[in-house]
């Protein structure tokens, strides 16, 4: 493929690019579905393609194709040098790399089992065997299974002798039953929702999230909802649960933390962020309790990897220290902007066929030192909400609202009923400073988020959030309706 | 990439006697971004894929490829017709569709739309980052054009086509602390004018600019069309669905007949025809029937592939997704009936009211009653008196669609083409009551 992709290198070197690179990605995708006791999805898709994307006079161009030889690739270049001619018409601040040195590597998720081995029957029967569980009661009128799995196998060269060859490797799976009886839709999912758990790695993962066996108690818990009384509303102490503060995470840090966003590039679209570079260091983002790591050497992480989409090898480094918000999410055009010398490495692309732009890493909130037991136990008033439902942020990032599958009400320090429809609502740095206790090391779980949508055109990408569950004082608890 | 036939035909063969499914997609598309007054991002995107379906005798399988060769296919078909043999028999699969009578549809493609070059749209950005910086705002957006084109055809003699081009100005303009917003999309680019949304956008953000803090409470609200559009699209994806209908978690579930909407709103799903028309077949190639969802108010139907039909003891009317699907067929060409006030009558007869330009980031809570979650963005004001009194600090909303929409007060008489859950023309909307739940700092 190398020898393919130095065509592109070889045309920007000749224009006098700034940069170029090309990435060559060859994807294969796996993904079953059974709904209702019938194969909702079963397929399997290969795509094989590249993308070209130059810097000339300061300005991008960006061209791609599932066309892959020497031919298309030269089109597309010249292709990517029209479009940044045309774009230099409007170039106020040229826009320029963060130095990187130049890597030749190969890099590859650790696997135990190729799930693309495994046979489909057996993924079949799995899945079948789960929904049967999850049916065993007329009152579930929905149940659905699914598992997918994706491998990329990416080429990476650019004009600065980068040289990166990776086989990036994910496993998912998830199951939900939704019960309906009385004017009332109650839906339960295990292990999460919106598709169940995702991690970087084989089909050991599918094997350790046993599906068919957590199907009775989901299916049960489900059922319960219907008949469980409406979640009051009120200030109540929350206590998250790790499904759950995975998407908070995301929403509220993830994405306020986005260097383009910080700066204005995602205005248009999806919106700007109230962390501001001027914050970087100083603002109280949190409690000194919270401490958020962004981690693309996480075993297990779906953002883990070598290298990023701008060739720059895989780091760590704290968002959140100490409470202070301490570090963003940055590529190579925009580290310059908060003084940096180098890339953190947060910059991938959805595919072959986009362009490569600043993405949330893992990112995960790292355990305290409470046991969690302790944490309920030490609970007056509170609620602990499971799994997310529904969520909603404005285009600073500031005002949220999320709703979760179940609640549970604590009184007294003990967990007591279980109710419908929990919903939480809060402004962020109000609500992370609200943040007295996180549950120590031994309920830290990593959940993966496979679905995040940002630029234009729209891109997906994965990632991971770590966390134990944490408590949160004080917080708006249901809708004023009023 | 070869002709869609000749790929057809060349898979068909490979085959052998089972039947089969192709689905062709062909896109090409750039997009030009800018923000803070210059282009950011500039991208051209050319691909082609073949989803190629297999149903045996209760068995069925997918494979899906962007390579066009023999031995590409080849392999892509071995693969698929070996995963039929690792699977029980389901006895309610159905077989394949036979070909049915397709209406033409609209035209919907301008060559000229699909192929505005880099420089066309930089020109474009350029007009509108040169008056923003003259008058001290500050511009963000995109220009987009390209072509979609899908291709169904089955073993059983299905073969459809369709073409459509389309150009969609978006554009977001800062002026201090006010953010305006302003969208034009056509499939023919001599129908975007492109002055009047950079008027509109420029004017909104020099109005919004140091917006006050309002009590969140339920005021009376007046929903620009693409705010309106939003919430509609959302209402018609959840309840008219023939999944969602027969598992009985849509709020139209038992209640086709009934009128538990206003009189002032009527929507219809219609893809051969009128300003959101589009694919006038399915993605089985079942020629899709125009179908009114409401009229008056009164739910009068829900959208079905062939599967939802059975089970609803009804007629396809031409929606299914892919096949199988996990999710719903879905109206995916909504065309609301327009009323008779403009946005500004709207105004003038509202003692107090908030008016909304854009939601952002809405979000279902309930199905039963379509209870959505959403913020405010780039435009809300309060009108006081028939007249816009001062701009206003972006507020969250939590309301009941089917409450809300039950409360038409005035609908707009001109319709504006969005793009949400597919396409929707849709006019603005005054409603007597709406729950503005939270606010937000700016």
């Amino acid at each position: 493929m190398f020898k393919l992709a130095v065509k592109a290198i070889e045309i920007a070197d000749k224009r006098k690019a700034d940069f170029a690179d090309i990435r060559i990605i060859e994807a294969r995708r796996q993904n079953l579905s059974v709904k209702n006791g019938e194969i909702a999805g079963l397929n399997d898709t290969v795509t094989l393609g590249f993308g070209v994307r130059v810097l000339l006079r300061g300005s991008w161009g960006f061209a791609s194709s599932n066309n892959l030889n020497r031919h298309s690739i030269e089109l597309c270049t010249l292709k990517a040098i029209e479009i940044a001619r045309a774009g230099a018409m409007i170039t106020g601040k040229p826009a320029r790399m963060a130095a990187e040195p130049p890597w030749q590597d190969f890099w590859q998720t650790p696997f135990i089992k190729d799930p693309f081995a495994v046979p489909i029957e057996k993924k079949l029967d799995l899945l079948f065997k789960t929904d049967a569980i999850l049916r065993k009661n007329p009152r579930i009128k929905s149940a659905t299974g699914n598992i997918s799995f994706i491998r990329e196998h990416q080429w990476h060269l650019t004009t600065e002798g980068s040289r990166i060859e990776q086989m990036l490797l994910s496993s998912g799976a998830g199951a939900s039953a939704t019960a309906i009886s009385g004017g009332e839709v109650q839906i339960r999912s295990y292990p999460s929702t919106h598709g169940g758990q995702a991690l970087s790695g084989g089909y050991e993962l599918i094997e350790t999230l046993d599906l068919a066996g957590n199907a009775e108690r989901t299916r049960e818990e489900a059922l319960a909802l219907l008949t469980a009384p409406q979640c009051p509303s009120g200030r109540k102490d929350l206590i998250i649960g790790q499904n759950q503060l995975a998407l908070q995470i995301h929403e509220s840090v993830g994405h306020a933390t986005e260097l383009d966003r910080v700066l204005g590039y995602e205005e248009s679209y999806a919106g700007s962020s109230f962390a501001t570079t001027e914050k970087l260091g100083k603002f109280r983002y949190a409690s000194p309790i919270v401490n958020l790591v962004a981690d693309a050497t996480l075993p297990g992480g779906l953002a883990t990897a070598g290298y990023d989409d701008d060739a720059v090898q895989a780091q760590r480094w704290h968002i959140v220290r100490n409470g202070i918000l301490s570090g963003y999410m940055t590529n190579r055009e925009f580290a310059h902007a908060i003084g940096a010398a180098r890339s953190r490495g947060s910059c991938r692309a959805d595919g072959f066929s986009n362009i490569p732009i600043t993405r949330i890493c893992n990112l995960s909130l790292m355990p305290g030192n409470t046991p969690y037991e302790e944490i309920i136990a030490s609970t007056k008033d509170g609620i602990i909400m499971e799994n997310n439902k529904s969520w909603s942020i404005d285009q600073k990032r500031l005002n949220f609202q999320f709703g979760c599958e179940s609640g549970w009400l604590v009184k007294n320090g003990k967990k007591t009923i279980l109710v419908k429809n929990p919903t939480y609502q809060g402004i962020t740095p109000e609500f992370w400073n609200s943040c007295d206790a996180i549950a120590d090391e031994n309920h830290w779980r990593l959940y993966g988020v496979v679905n995040c949508g940002k630029g234009q055109p729209s891109q997906t990408a994965m990632m991971c959030h770590g966390s134990s569950p944490a408590r949160f004082k004080k917080v708006k608890i249901g809708v004023k309706n009023h | 990439m070869t002709r869609p036939e000749k790929i057809c035909e060349r898979i068909f063969a490979l085959a052998k006697g089972v039947q089969t499914e192709t689905l062709i997609e062909r896109a090409s598309g750039a997009l030009t971004r800018f923000a803070d007054n210059e282009i950011s991002q500039n991208v051209h995107n050319g691909s082609s894929t073949v989803s190629i379906r297999f149903v045996d005798n209760g068995r069925t399988s997918r494979v899906t490829l962007n390579q066009f060769d023999q031995a590409a296919l080849e392999r892509a078909v071995k693969t698929g017709l070996e995963t039929l043999k690792r699977q029980k028999k389901d006895k309610n699969l159905p077989p394949l569709a036979g070909p049915r009578p397709l209406e033409r549809g609209s035209n919907i493609f301008s060559r000229e739309t699909a192929e505005l070059s880099p420089l066309y749209r930089a020109q474009k950005i350029k007009n509108l980052v040169r008056i923003c910086k003259k008058a001290g705002q500050t511009a963000y957006g995109t220009l987009e054009n390209g072509l979609t084109s899908y291709t169904v055809a089955n073993t059983r003699g299905v073969f459809a086509s369709h073409l459509e081009s389309y150009v969609i100005y978006d554009i977001t303009v800062k002026a201090g602390s006010g953010f305006g917003w302003a969208q034009t999309q056509a499939a023919d680019v001599e129908k975007i004018d492109f002055e009047a949304v950079n008027r509109t956008a420029r004017l909104k953000a020099a109005m919004s600019k140091n917006p006050r803090d309002i009590k969140p409470g339920l005021y009376p609200v007046i929903l620009e069309p693409a705010a309106a559009a939003d919430l509609l699209s959302y209402l018609c994806a959840y309840s008219f669905g023939g999944r969602f209908y027969n598992e009985g978690s849509s709020f139209t579930s038992g209640n086709l007949g009934k009128k538990l909407l206003s009189a002032g709103l009527s929507i219809e799903d219609n893809a051969l025809y009128g300003p959101a028309a589009g694919m006038p077949f399915d993605f089985e190639g079942q020629p899709r029937r125009r179908v009114v969802l409401v009229e008056k108010g009164v739910l009068k139907a829900v959208v079905h592939d062939r599967k939802t039909a059975a089970a609803a003891g009804t007629a396809s009317t031409g929606h299914a997704l892919p096949q199988p699907d996990n999710f719903t067929p879905f109206p995916l060409n909504l065309s609301v009936r327009p009323g008779g006030n403009s946005v500004e009558e709207m105004i003038k007869n509202s003692e107090k009211a908030i008016l909304v330009t854009q939601f952002h980031y809405t979000n279902l809570l309930k199905p039963l009653n379509m209870e959505i979650t959403g913020m405010t963005r780039n435009g809300t004001f309060l009108i006081e008196n028939g007249k816009i009194s001062k701009p206003l600090k972006n507020m969250r909303f939590t309301q009941s669609m089917t409450k809300a929409f039950n409360e038409t007060e005035a609908v707009g008489r001109d319709a504006v083409l969005c793009q949400v859950w597919g396409k929707i023309n849709c006019p603005a909307f005054k409603l007597k009551a709406f729950n503005f739940s939270s606010a937000t700092e700016f």
